[in-house]
């Protein structure tokens, strides 16, 4: 029928970013893999046996054992049940992740739109910073930060310093993309035609410029809290992270002592992360290729 | 590289006296150095100076390289310096292994591409990128030293010669598992990306073109699509470097392999300000030589690139 073939509309943009995810096996695989622990995250204090840090089982005679029906993942000397210690865990660690990787984001969509935006001098400065951030060995300086503010000024703020300082010095590789896709989009076609047609800056800005910019974003953003939890991980098992918050590090950190002996509480907390951080990484390059317009079909 | 340094000087300054001075923050730490320690730590702070002097003062010693002394009182700068070479042995070979592993794995992993092999590889890869690097270590520490009794846990060197009792042997003892993991990391991050370059460069007309004139495949590939797909992964052979030395911290502290990252983690736990500062202006202006060598590789490989 004529009429229907009028009103069709063409799939939108993310339609077809959409339809072309779902075909995308790795991709899927990583989306259900960051639904798991996202469930396990917010039922973590129904499905945990113990309570974060909790030495229950030292009064129940099972401390230092090796996995059970009882303890799947083992116990630590202190007492800690390694099952319900990564349970309680990843609700901290996807924490980090996902606030270290959205305050990322804002921050470094900030920085990079006034560097896209001013020209000269401004422009310049900010570019400088980001180059400087982008370069200097991030991890030596997040340690560092971590362990002297921890101590000073923060303390018990516990994770949220260690995700306000992961935000502070990762901001860099978000900015770069901001900064060189509103250069890239400004001068395209589409936003002069319509820059032409009399539309404000706003409106440029709204409709034209951030829809496009939104893609790598989306990206980037993914595979950001991906590498946010491998630092976090890092900060704790070297010891610099809160001692009385549950985080899959700690539970590495306490692991690493007892290496010789008890090898379940150093295994089963690192499965964990590589899963989770497997999840986010897959996820990620499945969206970069869906929702990338050179690829459309 | 100027506003780098500067930038990491700036920064490492600030967070060493955040708490008033350098001084007042070990103490923060609750650690009491001795007062001939202290006294020599005012005198390369400059605390008789006024604030705004201090760190001038402080950057032009960091600049005739006077890293002071550390809490224990012994110099900075000795120690960095042994600590530099173990750090660099091991930085290096996991490095010189990995792009030799990495990029003909690569290739084969593009020319075949969808194959088993192919899916094998890239998901070998994948897992390398997710995976934190010590903890890959602590597990083949389990494995390799206390399980199985093959190679040692910890340190660069051992009291007894392992291996048949040569010095040589028993320090290659002692890096193969060091070595194993970074390559591994490292090795992920090559394969990837040769991947990648290598089927976006096969689809180009000029490959087409190559093989329309009857070129055998072997030529194709390796003269013609390698040679361009290689230049951008010379830029993140530079930026793997700083980011395994970066990562110092991890891997050396799982190994305790006598180098800058874990003389770092011991160093930033203890609030030793001095040497923590020492060896992060160290590893930033390693990781800027490696940058600029990179850079100076590229206009070489690249003509189109000018250097400036």
């Amino acid at each position: 029928m004529p009429e229907e073939t009028v009103h069709k509309r063409s799939a939108s943009q993310w339609a077809v970013a959409w339809r072309r995810f779902r075909r995308n096996k790795s991709g899927l695989i990583g989306s259900a893999i960051v639904v798991f622990f996202l469930l396990i995250a917010f039922l973590a204090p129904i499905i945990a046996p113990y309570g974060p840090r909790s030495y229950q089982s030292l009064y129940e005679g099972a401390a230092g054992e090796p996995p059970s029906w009882k303890h799947p993942f083992g116990v630590e000397d202190s007492g800690i049940d390694i099952f319900s210690e990564v349970i309680n865990g990843t609700r901290n660690d996807l924490y980090v992740g996902l606030v270290a990787s959205i305050l990322t984001t804002l921050l470094g969509i900030a920085i990079g739109a006034v560097g896209g935006y001013f020209k000269g001098l401004i422009s310049d400065l900010v570019l400088g910073i980001t180059q400087v951030f982008f370069v200097i060995p991030v991890l030596l300086l997040i340690l560092l930060f971590v362990r002297v503010f921890s101590i000073l000024v923060f303390k018990g703020l516990g994770l949220t310093l260690i995700v306000l300082i992961l935000a502070f010095f990762g901001w860099s590789g978000v900015s770069f993309v901001v900064r060189g896709e509103t250069l890239r989009v400004r001068e395209m076609e589409f936003v002069q035609a319509a820059r032409s047609l009399g539309a404000g800056t706003s409106r440029l800005l709204f409709r034209h410029i951030v829809p496009n910019i939104l893609s790598p974003l989306i990206v980037i953003t993914t595979l950001n809290i991906a590498g946010f939890i491998l630092t976090e991980v890092v900060v704790s098992f070297l010891g610099f992270g809160d001692p009385n918050t549950s985080t899959w590090g700690l539970v590495l950190n306490e692991g690493f002592s007892s290496i010789r002996t008890e090898w379940w509480v150093s295994l089963f907390p690192g499965i964990a992360v590589v899963f989770c951080v497997l999840g986010f990484n897959l996820m990620g390059d499945g969206l970069s290729d869906a929702l990338n317009p050179r690829l459309r079909e | 590289m100027i506003p780098v340094f500067l930038g990491v000087a700036i920064l490492t300054y600030a967070v060493g006296n955040s708490a008033g001075s350098p001084i007042d923050l070990i103490r923060a730490g609750l650690r009491n150095p001795s007062p001939q320690v202290i006294e020599s730590l005012r005198i390369y702070y400059h605390l008789d100076r006024p604030v705004y002097e201090r760190f001038l003062l402080w950057f032009w010693q960091l600049l005739q390289g006077n890293l002071g002394v550390s809490i224990t009182g012994r110099s900075v700068a000795q120690q960095i310096g042994a600590w530099f070479w173990t750090t660099m042995e091991l930085q290096i070979i996991a490095l010189l292994l990995a792009v030799a592993i990495g990029i003909p794995v690569g290739v084969y992993s593009a020319t075949h591409q969808y194959s088993k092999s192919d899916y094998a590889i890239t998901s070998f890869a994948i897992f390398g990128y997710s995976m934190p690097t010590f903890w890959l270590g602590i597990i083949l520490i389990i494995v390799f030293s206390f399980e199985l009794g093959w190679l040692p846990s910890s340190g660069a060197k051992g009291y007894t010669f392992l291996w048949g009792g040569n010095s040589i042997l028993d320090a290659l003892a002692h890096l193969a598992l060091p070595v194993a993991v970074l390559t591994y990391i490292e090795l992920a991050t090559f394969v990837r990306l040769v991947r990648a370059n290598m089927l976006e460069v096969m689809k180009q007309d000029y490959i087409l073109a190559a093989r329309a004139s009857g070129l055998s495949e072997r030529t194709v590939t390796y003269r013609y699509a390698l040679r361009n797909a290689i230049t951008p992964v010379v830029t993140v052979v530079g930026l793997a470097f700083g980011g395994a030395l970066g990562g110092a911290p991890a891997t050396e502290t799982t190994f305790t392999w006598p180098g800058l990252g874990y003389a770092f983690a011991q160093a930033a736990l203890l609030l030793d300000i001095p040497l923590v500062q020492g060896i992060t202006v160290v590893i930033t202006v390693m990781v800027l030589v490696a940058n600029l060598l990179t850079d100076l590789i590229y206009a070489v490989l690249d003509p189109r690139v000018a250097i400036t």
